[in-house]
């Protein structure tokens, strides 16, 4: 029951001190919920130690011989 | 001698050889660009009386015996992105830097050790955020072939210029498609090499976990002469790769039968059918020079696109904040949308998907490219669009209208590798374009491959069709 309104605030708190219609902030929201359930599941199956750094590494391990 | 057909490259020797100087080769670079500009907005500005005052004095080193350079006297001209000492790059914006740069940007240093001499900045779309190359603040860009249609951005200016045969290559960058959506829309080539390949050092960034600087040009040897020249470390930028650089020229001609190409019928399956018969024509044109198709398979695509705009995004808007609250008035209605949209974006998801970054390339590389050496992708998803048709600010439909638009190229910017465009026939139609995938640092795979593709398929010079 409590969650709800804390949901809610949060969302009204976005990027609140941009200067926005509310249907573009609607629309902001709408497409960042889709991205950010993505987020979730590849979080979900994401070894507690991946590294921002292994993207590096792993271009660097390609290009020896 | 027909300049405008020339290669940077063909262009440098005759220079080299005296047939032509630099200053005739310039003067006549100035004028091509000037009709290119009347017909497609590519340039933001000409640089005449410099370009001039440097091609003589190349003539005159020429003439002493000095050895200037392997692109001596070449009239180029870029994106305007790059800093150069002494002035202050447009960044295709009203918003720009407080001071002219105190140096030059590091591909902007090569170009001139080479030898090689900037007759104008060129159009790009607004800070480079854009594919279709609109631009709500300098005005659209127009595609050579016909002005009505986009040229595809951001690095729209290149593209156009180098399609009519103003400049035979020039730089731009690609953080989620700018110099791939461009090549294709005007029916030229460019190399999107590995990410890091070429310093950023001095070039505007937009999303420094995406940005790519790559050359843009009408003949695969000049990407490979100029990528040659461009690439290798640099202290200025910690992400340049350290990977010694190949002689790119000297393996064009590197033989390519037995290359096995990778086709994803699934991804490609989304793609607009006369786009997908053009994808075709190419593999067959690849085919009959031994290039042997197989399945692949990429990671899921939809997954890939949502995971390089949660690495974009917040890129992006954190680079803009401080002027997005002070100035917001000053930047065009979808570059503004766009910026606010990675305020919503929360640090976990950011953090989440670059952390996601390094998996899932090892996946693509051991997965998708187990089998091949090379995939192929559409560049846009459907045929070249009009401007009308996609000018749509930052208006309700811009998330769904841009994602169609980089279909097919912003996922690959997440997995960093190099990409090579490619103009498909155009049987007397539009242009369109393809890229080929490789893995990481086989730059020169890929020029190969393009290098026997333009035997075939020979650049072209645009004009408009009637």
């Amino acid at each position: 029951m409590t969650q709800e309104p804390q949901a809610a605030d949060q969302k009204s708190s976005e990027a609140a001190d941009l200067s926005m219609p509310p249907e573009r902030r609607r629309a902001a929201q709408a497409h960042v919920a889709i991205l950010a359930a993505t987020a979730a599941k590849v979080a979900a199956e994401l070894p507690l130690g991946a590294d921002v750094d292994d993207f590096r590494r792993i271009l660097i391990a390609e290009a020896r011989p | 001698m027909q300049l405008e057909q020339l290669s940077a490259r063909a262009l440098a020797a005759a220079i080299h050889a005296k047939k032509i100087s630099s200053l005739e080769a310039t003067e006549a670079a100035i004028k091509r660009l000037e009709a290119a500009h009347a017909l497609t907005h590519c340039t933001l500005s000409l640089e005449a009386d410099a370009a001039l005052a440097a091609a003589k004095a190349c003539d005159a080193g020429i003439a002493a015996g000095e050895n200037a350079g392997p692109l001596a006297g070449v009239p180029l001209a870029h994106k305007d992105m790059f800093d150069r000492k002494g002035k202050i790059a447009s960044w295709g914006a009203r918003i720009r830097a407080p001071a002219p740069a105190t140096q030059d940007a590091t591909v902007i240093a090569r170009y001139k050790a080479a030898g090689a001499l900037q007759i104008a900045a060129l159009h790009l779309t607004e800070f480079a955020f854009g594919p279709t190359g609109h631009n709500y603040v300098l005005g659209h860009a127009r595609n050579p072939w016909d002005p009505t249609r986009i040229t595809g951005g951001s690095s729209a200016g290149t593209a156009a210029a180098v399609a009519y045969g103003a400049i035979p290559a020039g730089l731009g960058s690609d953080t989620g498609g700018s110099l791939r959506l461009p090549a294709a829309a005007c029916g030229v080539t460019s190399i999107k090499p590995t990410w890091g390949r070429i310093s950023r050092a001095g070039a505007m960034p937009l999303s420094p976990a995406l940005d790519t600087i790559g050359v843009i040009a009408r003949h695969v040897e000049d990407l490979a002469l100029m990528l040659g020249l461009l690439a290798g470390p640099d202290a200025r930028d910690p992400a340049a790769s350290p990977v010694p650089v190949p002689d790119y020229l000297a393996r064009l001609d590197d033989p390519i039968r037995g290359l096995r190409l990778g086709i994803d019928a699934a991804v490609i399956g989304s793609a607009h059918p006369q786009v997908q018969e053009m994808l075709q024509q190419v593999v067959s044109i690849l085919g009959k020079q031994g290039v042997v198709s197989a399945a692949c398979r990429f990671p899921d695509w939809q997954t890939l696109d949502h995971l390089v705009q949660l690495t974009q995004m917040p890129d992006c808007s954190a680079a803009h904040a401080a002027y997005l609250r002070s100035r917001p008035d000053d930047y065009g209605p979808q570059v503004r949308a766009r910026l606010e949209l990675g305020h919503f974006i929360g640090a976990v998801d950011h953090l989440t998907a670059l952390r996601a970054r390094g998996s899932t390339l090892a996946r693509t590389l051991q997965d998708t490219f187990k089998d091949i050496d090379i995939a192929i992708l559409p560049i846009l998803a459907d045929p070249l669009p009009t401007i009308a048709e996609l000018d749509i600010g930052g208006g309700p439909t811009l998330q769904a209208a841009m994602a169609r638009v980089v279909k097919y190229t912003r996922p690959v910017n997440y997995l960093g590798l190099p990409t090579l465009a490619l103009p498909v026939p155009r049987h007397g139609g539009l242009p369109n374009g393809i890229q080929l995938i490789g893995r990481p640092y086989r730059e020169a795979q890929l020029l190969a491959v393009g290098r026997a593709y333009q035997r075939e398929v020979p650049p072209e010079i645009a004009r408009p069709l009637s």
